[in-house]
């Protein structure tokens, strides 16, 4: 019996945006946006919807008078990225 | 980067998870500035009280307080690095609060080795008068040993967690040292400090900052 893959990370750039927040602390969206080769319109969108799950925090703040976007993973990312990981090692040793 | 899942395969899904985990695990990297400027300090701070002891002149200040004075800037250095960086990793955290460990520890010290000398003082004066022989207690020749243990311990752990061999030795080098120098007069234990912060900092410091270079210049500039 085959769980059904989380929807929210089973999509090519909120995968890679958690992928990338799971191996770090925190990461500003630049950060993001160059590791994923992302457009900024199109990862903004996902981010938020990763926010609106609950997987990831968003901070807002200034930097040098620029606006500075913070990304951090929650435990409830962390634990939805998990178990994401565990069902697709389930689907690929079917 | 494509957002939709049709042909989006649980194979896909693997790779991409391991391509983002190797692209952010790669994405901190040390200038090596700051343990060129701490090699450079200690070692010629050494080299310094060396030439004191052998030519037999005294400066008007310990030339070990350079020291406290290189503090500040690192700490300059420090945040104009973290200012620089889109991303903080778990590896940078954990190094950030060893050496701010050492840091401390090596405050704490210089505090209780003067402390301890303090009281040492009057006690080899008291054995002097009392004994007449000049073999006495002397805590300066195992001070450097003590601080050779503390310098190794950060840039071991730095080593380990860069998977970067040349503080590893460097590290292991303090430990070697800090033995060799319960064996040796002062000033041979002056110059293994000397010998053992060039290993363990200046010179994987020039390297790290070599590759930084490199690594500047292969981004290519933004017109």
């Amino acid at each position: 019996m085959f769980k059904d893959l989380d929807p929210i990370l089973h999509s090519q750039l909120r995968l890679a945006v958690i992928s990338l927040l799971i191996t770090v602390k925190e990461a500003e969206f630049t950060f993001i946006k160059e590791k994923t080769g992302a457009t900024a319109g199109n990862l903004s969108v996902q981010v938020n919807k990763l926010k609106e799950a609950g997987y990831i925090d968003v901070l807002k703040q200034f930097k040098d008078n620029y606006p500075q976007t913070i990304c951090k993973i929650t435990s409830k990312g962390i634990d939805a990225f998990e178990e994401y990981v565990k069902n697709l090692q389930s689907y690929l040793h079917k | 980067m494509n957002t939709e899942k049709s042909n989006f395969t649980e194979k896909d899904s693997l790779a991409l998870i391991t391509e983002m985990i190797g692209k952010a695990k790669d994405s901190y990297h040390d200038t090596g500035i700051a343990a060129i400027m701490w090699g450079s300090v200690i070692a010629f701070c050494s080299l310094v009280k060396i030439s004191e002891l052998h030519f037999n002149y005294k400066l008007p200040f310990d030339i070990f307080l350079l020291t406290f004075l290189a503090v500040i800037p690192q700490l300059l250095l420090s945040h104009k690095e973290r200012k620089k960086q889109n991303v903080r990793t778990y590896n940078q955290v954990a190094l950030d609060y060893t050496w701010t460990a050492f840091g401390i520890a090596i405050f704490l010290m210089v505090f209780v080795t003067n402390a301890v000398f303090a009281k040492l003082g009057a006690f080899n004066e008291v054995y002097i008068s009392s004994t007449g022989k000049q073999d006495y207690f002397r805590f300066s020749e195992f001070t450097a040993a003590l601080f050779l243990i503390i310098y190794g311990l950060p840039t071991f752990i730095t080593g380990a967690v860069m998977k970067f061999r040349p503080m590893l030795l460097g590290g292991i080098v303090c430990w070697v040292a800090s033995i060799a120098c319960l064996f040796t007069p002062v000033k041979v234990d002056l110059l293994l400090t000397a010998i053992a912060t060039i290993i363990a900092w200046l010179i994987p410091g020039i390297i790290l900052y070599k590759k930084h270079l490199q690594r500047k210049a292969a981004i290519p500039a933004h017109v």
